[in-house]
């Protein structure tokens, strides 16, 4: 579904702030495949995220999603393909705009916008089954504006307008991390569910170690701008915190663990 | 004696009011629904005027003239978009490189002169101060209302379109818009251009109505747009939440600022001093719903002690 | 909520409909009440009958400006002197905005004045637009011609609008011109782009200093910003340079002296105040006397004693020839002797 080839990106080039945040990274996702992606501070996890996604222009190597080679496309383009999650709940949505709005709004992606109506009743009716599988109440709040929703609602309702359109790759970028255990929980789980129900390929970047080795197929560890882990199937889900731990030791040829890492 | 000229006042400054609201709807949309900064409004309100006096001089129909007036606007707002989207060129510079290069655009419309007069006497003109108080088909309030009606009414059912949603979703959160598929540098675009056709429309019927067109009308009208908007928002913003209606509310707006104009004129100060009081009658307007708010809750205050 | 709508646009209308009259306007209201007090009074002296009268003037002035400041200044002490108590003025000022005209006539209109003197280019159009009953004077105007749009002009206006002129004679001004400079081959014709008033003198008197020979460019500056900049390339490339009667020019004598002195090039104006500040010589009129010609007529009209529709355009009653003293000793210029110097 997804190949990552020998992708490189330096910020700021050629300058004393100069950061290279991609280092040749190879990397190849097969259809359903459900990553979590771990790693230190600076190691390119959000990077990486964001040259799939289009938001920044890579260096060199490529990118090709299901086949096409979408290493050039502007963002808004690339957008028919894929589904995010940002981290800042304030990010995946728009405050001013109502929950069947929002809706409406992803359910185009990817569409040619026309001068048709904006949400029909049939819109609607398919939006407040969509929005039962969230299991918040805000099915009955459709026309209320986002911007007086809590963070974690405004999350779950991204994670649907992501999904809505079956997207072939989904991309959370630390979705839960602004949210309080509870909600996390909860997206979490509505995550699950809706991967699961569509059979959607995922890349989860997840500060929490527990989160990655309890969700997914697959893991990810990333260091220094490339792939430093990788971990599927039986051995991943054996896996423990301490090994975790270990492997990243290992792999970053540091005993100091990343404070983040150990207080998960 | 004041009251009896104020309202004799009233028709007129309602009027001017009305077609002003003309050009704040068009403030509205950059300003709230884009949430860009546009400039632009200064030199396209006189481009529109230029355009629809000199064509109706050449013997244009007037409805004919009014239609070019916003398509030229519009192509203002194009270019302003080009700058903005595609030379990366941010919003506020890119509306007054535009509404500089407009003057020598719009004196160049005008036959290199700075003032062409348009009579209501030779010409059929759609509005005219002349009738103003007229209890007649004449009477340009009529007008005024017929388009503000047909304008809010296209709008609404525009900005509910799948493609008006995507223009208010660019505004409300360029980031997430882009995420969702939607070419922001189109879309941003596309909203100038409706915001300065407007404005143009608004600047051809103020120089029908005030019988000329003036190379420098426009300067300062961003500032009373803004104005309309403000004061609009804050007197029914409560009230009204429809969108047709806030629109509605940025026209009472600029009819409420205009009215102030008058009386401050009735009022009889100094004249040099119009500036000054217009400012402070309007800065009294916009904070009454403070004051209302610090009174209710120190009442309440008192009440909950 | 379109109830709420509904009903204050209602009431909007209500309100304004009611302030809608016929056409019933000041002017005819004021005659009737005139009539009315005429008959009545047709037994007593006439001397009572006038003092029963009063009058209303509007004056809508453009901008803050000397010019037309003294312009509205002759007006008024013209009219007080005619008829002392009886007349009372509401005086407005549009502060260089002449959106602000429509809305200044419409509140004059409001008030039920007697006579509007529209003070400059804008608030004649607007007052023209806006009434067609109540005698509107216009001063500081150069052209009524463009204007108005009047083909076929004749010197009258017609209708209810005449007024003064503050056109000096172009034709003087280039005699004099070539009067004081008979070796200047180039002259550089120096005004703002955003007055009509000064293209025009600029275009007229173009055309009679190329019958007499001498060259002529026109640099435009668009308003206080580029004045140096404009005024710079005038002096490179002209011996003497021309200034019509120009606001913005007016309003920026200091900047344009401070170009054209240290560039040796002189100044002629067009009018006094401009030569004042950075010009030699200028063939001067008097808006103050402008004025006062047109409260003159003014009398007249409110008294019934002209038709304003047959009242020609007038013009400046007097032209002086006036020098600046001190810039043309620093550019060595010899004035001949009928030259007044203006006093500081």
């Amino acid at each position: 579904m997804l190949e990552i080839k020998n992708v490189s990106k330096t910020f700021n080039p050629g300058t004393v702030n100069a950061k290279t945040a991609l280092n040749g990274l190879n990397l190849t996702l097969n259809d359903g495949d459900f990553v979590t992606v771990i790693g230190g501070n600076g190691a390119g996890k959000s990077t990486m995220l964001n040259a799939v996604a289009g938001t920044i222009q890579v260096d060199t190597g490529s990118i090709v999603l299901d086949g096409r080679d979408i290493t050039r496309l502007p963002e808004f383009k690339r957008a028919a393909y894929l589904g995010r999650v940002f981290q800042d709940p304030m990010m995946g949505t728009a405050a001013t705009m109502q929950i069947e709005e929002n809706l409406a709004l992803a359910d185009r992606r990817g569409q040619r916008r026309t001068l048709k109506k904006g949400i029909t009743a049939a819109d609607r009716e398919h939006y407040i089954e969509q929005l039962k599988i969230l299991d918040l109440g805000l099915e009955n709040r459709m026309t209320a504006k986002v911007g007086l929703l809590s963070g974690g609602q405004r999350q779950a309702l991204t994670l649907l307008m992501a999904t809505l359109q079956k997207p072939e790759l989904l991309l959370l970028d630390e979705h839960t991390a602004a949210l309080d255990p509870k909600t996390a929980a909860k997206v979490l789980e509505a995550t699950q569910r809706i991967v699961e129900k569509n059979n959607l390929t995922t890349m989860m970047i997840t500060h929490n170690m527990r989160d990655a080795i309890t969700y997914g197929n697959r893991l990810i560890m990333m260091y220094d701008g490339h792939v430093a882990v990788d971990v599927s199937g039986e051995e991943k889900k054996h896996l423990t915190v301490e090994q975790l731990l270990e492997l990243f030791s290992k792999a970053s040829g540091s005993d100091e663990a990343d404070d983040k890492l150990l207080l998960s | 004696m004041f009251f009896s000229s104020l309202l004799n006042a009233a028709p007129g400054a309602i009027a001017q009011g009305m077609l002003w609201g003309i050009m704040a709807i068009g403030v509205y949309i950059t300003y709230r629904i884009l949430d860009v900064a546009d400039l632009t409004v200064d030199g396209s309100l006189a481009t529109g005027g230029a355009v629809c006096i000199m064509l109706m001089r050449a013997g244009c129909n007037p409805w004919l003239a009014l239609l070019c007036a916003f398509l030229v606007g519009m192509l203002a707002g194009m270019v302003t978009g080009l700058l903005h989207t595609r030379c990366g060129i941010p919003a506020i510079l890119a509306g007054i490189l535009t509404q500089l290069a407009l003057y020598s655009v719009n004196l160049r419309i005008m036959g290199s002169k700075s003032n062409q007069p348009i009579s209501v006497d030779k010409y059929n003109l759609v509005v005219s101060q002349r009738f103003v108080k007229e209890l007649s088909l004449r009477n340009p309030l009529i007008p005024a209302i017929v388009t503000l009606a047909v304008l809010i009414g296209i709008l609404y059912w525009f900005f509910g379109t799948e493609y008006g949603s995507g223009l208010r979703a660019t505004g409300a959160n360029r980031r997430m818009a882009s995420a969702q598929g939607i070419d922001t540098r189109v879309t941003v675009t596309v909203g100038l251009m409706l915001s300065n056709g407007l404005v143009a429309l608004s600047g051809a019927l103020l120089a029908q109505y005030q019988g000329a067109v003036d190379v420098n009308m426009g300067r300062g009208a961003i500032v009373i747009g803004l104005a309309a908007v403000i004061i609009g928002e804050v007197l029914l913003g409560k009230v009204f939440r429809n969108f047709a209606l806030k629109l509605c509310a940025v026209v009472i707006g600029a009819v409420i600022y205009y009215m102030v104009l008058q009386i401050v004129l009735q009022l009889g100060l100094n004249t040099n001093d119009l500036k000054l009081f217009t400012a402070a009658i309007v800065a009294l307007f916009l904070s009454i719903p403070c004051w209302k708010d610090s009174v209710r809750t120190k009442k309440g205050g008192v009440r909950n002690a | 909520m379109k109830k709420a709508l509904a009903l204050v646009l209602a009431a909007m209308l209500l309100v304004s409909m009611a302030a809608c009259t016929g056409t019933a306007p000041a002017a005819t209201t004021a005659a009737t009440t005139a009539a009315a007090e005429t008959t009545a009074a047709a037994d007593e002296t006439s001397a009572q009958t006038e003092a029963d009268k009063t009058y209303v003037v509007g004056i809508c002035q453009l901008v803050q400006h000397p010019a037309l400041d003294a312009a509205t200044q002759g007006f008024k002490d013209a009219l007080t002197e005619a008829l002392g108590g009886a007349v009372s003025f509401n005086e407005q000022n549009a502060s260089g905005e002449s959106v602000n005209c429509a809305t200044i006539v419409n509140s004059l209109i409001a008030s039920n004045v007697d006579l509007i003197l529209a003070n400059a280019t804008s608030p004649l159009q607007a007052a023209a637009s806006a009434t067609a009953d109540i005698p509107v004077l216009g001063t500081s105007v150069t052209d009524y011609a463009s204007a108005l749009e009047i083909d076929d002009w004749n010197g009258t206006v017609g209708g209810n609008i005449s007024g003064t002129s503050d056109l000096a004679p172009l034709d003087q001004q280039a005699a004099m011109l070539r009067e004081l400079f008979p070796d200047a081959k180039t002259v550089g014709l120096l005004y703002c782009s955003a007055e009509t008033n000064s293209k025009y003198q600029v275009d007229v008197i173009r055309g009679y200093l190329e019958e007499a020979g001498l060259t002529c460019a026109e640099f435009a500056f668009t308003d206080t910003n580029d004045v140096t900049s404009v005024t710079q390339k005038a002096c490179d490339s002209s011996d003497v340079i021309y200034i019509p009667t120009d606001n913005t020019a007016a309003s920026n004598t200091e900047a344009i002296a401070n170009v054209v002195l240290p560039a040796g090039v002189p100044v002629i104006a067009g009018e006094e105040g401009i030569c004042k500040g950075c010009g030699v010589a200028t063939l001067s009129i008097s808006y103050y006397d402008l004025g006062y010609a047109t409260g003159k007529m003014a009398v007249k009209i409110l008294t019934g004693e002209a038709d304003i529709s047959t009242m020609p355009v007038e013009y400046a009653p007097q032209v002086t020839k006036k020098y600046n003293a001190a810039n043309c000793e620093a550019l060595n210029v010899t004035v001949p002797d009928d030259y007044i110097a203006i006093e500081d």
